[in-house]
């Protein structure tokens, strides 16, 4: 077999012998799974590791600190204040890419919008809510009262909503997009109103965004550290606040947390992956 | 049943439908035929609500529906792609327009009545992704059918299946057309698909309406020369009209008779165009000839075999390529010198 055009051959060129020395590849694959290794894997073990208690007393008894009283509340208050964030992050991306999807002109320019956040570091975004919401700031300005929204439940919601509205707003828009407008026109002939094409056609259509956005948003808001310490009041700490407070005076404690938090959230994700497939719905995007 | 009047429509500054009009009577199946970008779907969209025309009216059993909302309407329309919702059955499609459209009576019964006619009983259960392309194309059917609607479009629903399937699809189209006796409006750019299924083909190009008519008038009587040259195939002849004891077209290097009943009133003299519809033309081997008028001779440059005929390309000696079919007995070959002969009442004169 000739390559080339015409008459003309090509060189025969060979790749440098770097690439064609059949280690190569291995020596590539060692690199990445030594780095994830190294810094991912081996602190896990570490951290498992130093959860338990060796020392004198019982081997779980770090564990049963990490879950009484005050932890198990503030695990139950970040579940909780995740959840929130979820459900008004899913309301408001929903309408947002609803409205990018099928009414706005200049899509991409609205896209642009949704992403412009990301580009600004989250402490920025969180120190900004906080200035709006301060006794000198606009909203007590304009309507005489902070509502008490600085350093509260309410902050930390806001400010976890405006963080992480791009995670849900994203994937749902990319679900509504790819919907074929002839079943939105096949429901109308159909005679469904626009409100029941909505509900019975679009929705389902759009779950898979939906679900990919929640998990996002959930698994992003449940380890904020920021939103709670900069926008919440003392009862609204998170787990990453607790973690690292008391990493500062008992690391197994703070290791304990670490490891009763992570598996929270995996049982939680499992019981949602029962109900939604998640490696399906990922696969979509 | 379904009329159209002085429809038009302009997507910014461009012009996508131009004063169309036409009516459909109660129960027949017509057809809007045109080559894709010439309206014809802009068109059905419009008759079915989903776009706003820019002028003219839509009027479905005598009342104007312009301003009627696409659920409201009671259309039945089969998409080019079937669109079956994917979240939904067989039967849940089904169920769906029963539901909104608000059908009274008993809906198994429609659904199950409808899901046999297009022989598809057996997959109520399944999801439209576990079906083939045909019977996705059934389903659409009966989705589009089982509440009754007034009127039923087709926006070329036969799109994207294989020729054998879609010859098939064609007559059971027009079967359950006729079964359910619902008034049907077609769009295809398929000439022969509209010659084979309508009552009535109504011939578009560059969002205007050009002709409409039966089948046979709009092929043995084009009004122009747009639907002379989309309709079939012809060999074409320009010249002038001359009157002499007959008429005559006098083109370049050669004259045509064309038909005593010819109206110089209804052509530009001046320009005329003859069309010559393949199997009107007698082509002989060179020593036979039978009379002298309209008697050609060439040769024959190109045979494409069909099986049940041939078609032949002949180039006449002043340079003109005629196309013509021939039964294949008759022995001829690339090359053979040739007669080429024809009625002048049966040419067609623009």
């Amino acid at each position: 077999m000739k390559f080339g055009i015409g008459n003309v051959r090509l060189p025969n060129v060979k790749p440098p012998s770097m690439l064609r020395d059949r280690s190569m590849p291995k020596l590539l694959v060692m690199i990445g799974l030594g780095w994830l290794s190294l810094f991912f894997i081996i602190p896990v073990i570490v951290l498992l590791f130093e959860s338990f208690n060796f020392g004198d007393g019982a081997l779980l008894d770090n564990y049963r600190q990490a879950l009484s009283g005050t932890y198990v509340r503030t695990l139950g208050r970040t579940l909780a204040y995740a959840f929130v964030t979820t459900v008004v992050c899913l309301i408001l991306g929903y309408w947002i890419s609803y409205y990018i999807a099928f009414k706005a002109e200049h899509k991409t320019l609205m896209l642009a919008f949704v992403l412009l956040p990301l580009w600004i570091a989250i402490i920025i975004r969180y120190f900004g809510v906080s200035l709006f919401f301060l006794p000198t700031g606009p909203v007590q300005q304009l309507f005489g009262t902070d509502f008490g929204i600085l350093f509260s439940t309410t902050g930390t919601i806001i400010g976890l909503t405006s963080a992480l509205l791009p995670f849900a707003t994203l994937p749902i828009y990319n679900a509504l997009q790819s919907i074929d407008e002839e079943y939105i026109h096949a429901s109308q002939v159909l005679g469904a109103t626009p409100l029941k094409t909505l509900r019975t056609v679009i929705f389902p259509l759009s779950l898979s965004g939906i679900i990919a956005g929640a998990l996002f948003v959930y698994i992003l808001a449940a380890g904020s550290f920021l939103a709670p310490a900069i926008l919440g009041g003392p009862g609204d700490f998170m787990m990453a606040n607790i973690i690292e407070q008391s990493f500062s005076y008992s690391i197994p404690l703070a290791a304990a947390l670490s490891v009763v938090f992570t598996v929270a959230l995996l049982i939680l994700i499992g019981i949602f992956n029962h109900y939604a497939n998640i490696s399906e719905v990922l696969s979509d995007l | 049943m379904l009329e159209v009047k002085n429809l038009t429509k302009y997507y910014g500054d461009l012009l996508a439908v131009d004063d169309v009009s036409f009516r459909i009577e109660e129960g027949k199946f017509a057809t809007l035929l045109g080559p894709s970008g010439c309206g014809k779907s802009t068109t059905l969209h419009a008759i079915a609500g989903l776009i706003d025309a820019s002028s003219g009216s839509v009027h479905l059993r005598g009342k104007d529906v312009s301003d009627v909302p696409p659920y409201e309407r009671n259309i039945g329309l089969v998409f080019q792609h079937s669109a079956l919702f994917p979240h939904m059955t067989v039967e849940e499609n089904l169920r769906y327009g029963l539901k909104m459209q608000g059908f009274d009576g008993d809906h198994e019964a429609q659904i199950e009545k409808y899901l046999e006619m297009v022989q598809m009983l057996d997959h109520a259960d399944h999801k439209p992704d576990e079906l083939s392309g045909g019977q996705q194309r059934r389903i659409s059917f009966a989705r589009a059918l089982v509440y009754e609607p007034d009127i039923l479009l087709l926006d070329e629903p036969l799109t994207g299946l294989d020729r054998v399937l879609r010859e098939d699809m064609r007559n059971e189209i027009r079967a359950i057309q006729q079964e359910v006796d619902v008034t049907t409006l077609h769009v295809t750019h398929d000439q022969s698909e509209a010659l084979s299924m309508s009552d009535d083909v109504i011939v578009m190009s560059e969002g205007k309406k050009e002709q409409a008519g039966a089948p046979a008038e709009l092929y043995d009587e084009p009004a122009t020369e747009f639907v002379a040259e989309f309709l079939g195939q012809s060999t074409k002849f320009q010249g002038q009209l001359a009157e002499t004891s007959s008429p005559v077209v006098q083109t370049e290097s050669t004259e045509i008779h064309v038909g005593d009943d010819t109206d110089s009133s209804q052509v530009d003299p001046d320009d005329v165009s003859v069309y010559v519809r393949p199997e009107e033309i007698d082509v002989h081997q060179a020593a036979r000839t039978n009379g002298n008028i309209n008697v050609f001779t060439g040769s024959i440059s190109h045979i494409e075999y069909l099986g049940h005929r041939a078609e032949l390309e002949v180039d006449l000696d002043d340079g003109t390529t005629v196309t013509a079919f021939s039964r294949t007995s008759q022995e001829l070959a690339v090359g053979d010198d040739v007669t080429v002969q024809f009625d002048p009442d049966e040419v067609i004169v623009l």
